[in-house]
């Protein structure tokens, strides 16, 4: 069974259909890409899927259990963690405190009022553990808002991985970054997700960014899937070159 | 710092045997207000919340506390607490309703609620005395004779175990596990929210332990001055509480009591020169703002980390 199943996935705005009967899968250990030109409907579905937008039609699994109509905290805490596309920290705290309170979201006591030390050394210890992975522990007591915009980025990252996601759920983790900044950030997230222990769906519209980093790719047009399989496939589909190459009309 | 933390509550502790009784009654009303803006702090400084109606709790806590003391023969600490108690429960409701909305929208409600109850207080005169207010509010005793809260000294000692209580209740709050989702809401929310963290819930929980631990302020001003009216309801009220919060320090706990302190001595300072000692206040508050944002403890502490350095 695989980790999230999309199943004739809807949203109209109006009459507007942003999101057309998208279904798809994400299997377990699997780097999936969904990408598709401006306009595509990536970052709806993203919301869908995430549960900041209902649907209007179709059905969100994840982990074998219907999502659907669940809000997006309870989602999260079911194991889908997210970065924004925009990216977005607690500026003031240390990044090490930002990844440790990303961590303590995940603790069955992370609302304790008086005392909770357990709680925090927890959460200290995955959050460590993801600036580490992400490379950023040598700028951990630094605060999220004087990082570099390549580090916050990453940092927005390393808050997701240090919940311990069972889905790692990337919106254009390069958004806003500049040519080096992107190679720099995709040399870090190609070997971490190498290490094959990850779940993985990121939105991205960089085709070299998509292609390094994922083993699988969704390609959206208007809302619907028009091709689904690995990069070599996908770059050869007649449906994806005029898509992309034969204007956006 | 355990030093000065000692020695600051052994003075507070002695000031009894050296201060004239005047000086003890402003004191106490000194320290009934600090507690009242330490509890307005948990919210704007640790939240970001803007409470534009705290008075709700303040007159709430003080009516009620009335009249458990005129009606039953509750002995006062009892009274006290149980009030902030019935505020806290009633402010579930007021979270959850203000919540509903952020940032000026939710101040708005806030004020809407403290209006409200301005409004109710005039009409239920059962309850309020209306316009009267309620008079006479008496210090009860507690079993076997115990009296000691009813002198000058004694109710300054019962003041001062509150805001001790709260104070230490406070800032362990804002150190646990349920501090650090504040800090994540007042820094950003959208964040907090997306990380799994029901915000909601976290904002309604504040909203209720500040509301209660102001309705303890509240109550301990009625049997103080003998009488609750609707005054303490009243929009100036949470205007000031809001003005000692910020003079004093947001975020901060204590810089809150320094400021409810240093307003009342200014109060009591202009107002033996001038009947609109509030534009003076109003012109201090303008230059706070404007040249010692961080507030009074803010800015003692910058200058001990500087002489640190």
């Amino acid at each position: 069974m695989a980790l999230l199943e999309l199943d004739g996935l809807t949203k109209r705005y109006g009459g507007i259909l942003a999101v057309d009967q998208v279904t798809m899968h994400v299997e377990k250990s699997e780097v999936r890409a969904v990408i598709g030109p401006n306009g595509a409907g990536k970052t709806s579905l993203f919301h869908l899927i995430t549960g900041v937008v209902r649907a209007s039609g179709g059905s969100v699994r994840f982990d074998g259990q219907d999502v659907s109509a669940q809000p997006a905290f309870v989602r999260c805490q079911r194991g889908m963690s997210r970065t924004f596309q925009l990216t977005s920290l607690f500026p003031e705290m240390a990044a090490r405190e930002n990844v440790r309170l990303a961590a303590q979201a995940r603790d069955g006591k992370r609302w304790l009022p008086l005392g909770g030390r357990g709680v925090f050394a927890a959460a200290a210890r995955d959050g460590d553990a993801a600036l580490e992975r992400l490379g950023l522990t040598h700028v951990a007591e630094r605060p999220a808002g004087l990082l570099s915009h390549g580090d916050q980025r990453l940092l927005e990252v390393a808050m997701a991985l240090a919940q311990r996601p069972k889905l790692l759920l990337l919106d254009e983790p390069t958004q806003g970054l500049s040519v080096e900044e992107t190679a720099q950030a995709v040399d870090v997230l190609a070997k971490l997700f190498a290490a094959g222990d990850l779940s993985v769906l990121l939105v991205e519209h960089d085709m070299e960014v998509v292609f390094r980093l994922s083993s699988k790719i969704t390609v959206l047009h208007r809302g619907a899937v028009i091709a689904d399989g690995d990069p070599e496939t996908v770059k050869a589909d007649p449906g994806v070159q005029t898509a992309y190459l034969g204007g956006l009309d | 710092m355990k030093i000065v933390a000692i020695g600051a509550a052994a003075i507070m502790a002695l000031l009894p045997l050296a201060l004239p009784p005047y000086a003890m009654t402003l004191l106490t009303e000194a320290l009934i207000l600090g507690l009242f803006a330490m509890s307005l702090d948990l919210m704007v400084g640790y939240a970001r919340l803007i409470s534009f109606g705290h008075a709700a709790a303040y007159g709430f806590g003080a009516y009620a506390c009335g009249n458990f003391l005129l009606h039953t023969s509750m002995p006062v600490p009892v009274a006290v607490l149980l009030s902030g108690l019935l505020g806290a429960v009633v402010a579930i409701g007021v979270g959850w309703v203000c919540t509903q909305a952020t940032g000026v929208s939710f101040s708005m409600l806030t004020l809407a609620y403290a209006q409200l109850l301005y409004a109710v207080a005039f009409k239920w005169t059962a309850v309020t005395g209306a316009s009267d207010g309620l008079a006479g509010i008496p210090r009860n005793p507690g079993p076997f004779g115990v009296t000691w809260w009813s002198s000058k000294a004694g109710f300054y000692y019962l003041t001062l175990g509150c805001l001790a209580g709260a104070f230490l209740f406070c800032r362990a709050l804002v150190a646990s596990p349920f501090g650090a989702v504040l800090r994540g809401i007042r820094e950003n929310e959208a964040k907090t929210l997306g990380l799994g963290f029901n915000t909601r819930h976290y904002k309604i929980a504040i909203v209720a332990i500040s509301y209660g631990l102001a309705g303890i302020a509240g109550a301990l001003y009625a049997p103080f001055a003998g009488f609750a009216n609707t005054e303490l309801l009243f929009w100036l009220q949470s205007g000031q509480v809001l003005i000692m919060v910020i003079v004093g320090g947001t975020g901060t706990l204590i810089g809150p009591i320094l400021g409810a302190v240093f307003f009342l001595y200014v109060q009591q300072q202009l107002s033996n020169y001038t009947d609109s000692w509030a534009l003076f206040f109003g012109v201090i508050f303008i230059l706070f703002v404007l040249f010692l944002p961080q507030g009074i403890w803010g800015f003692l502490q910058a200058r001990v980390r500087r002489r640190e350095v």
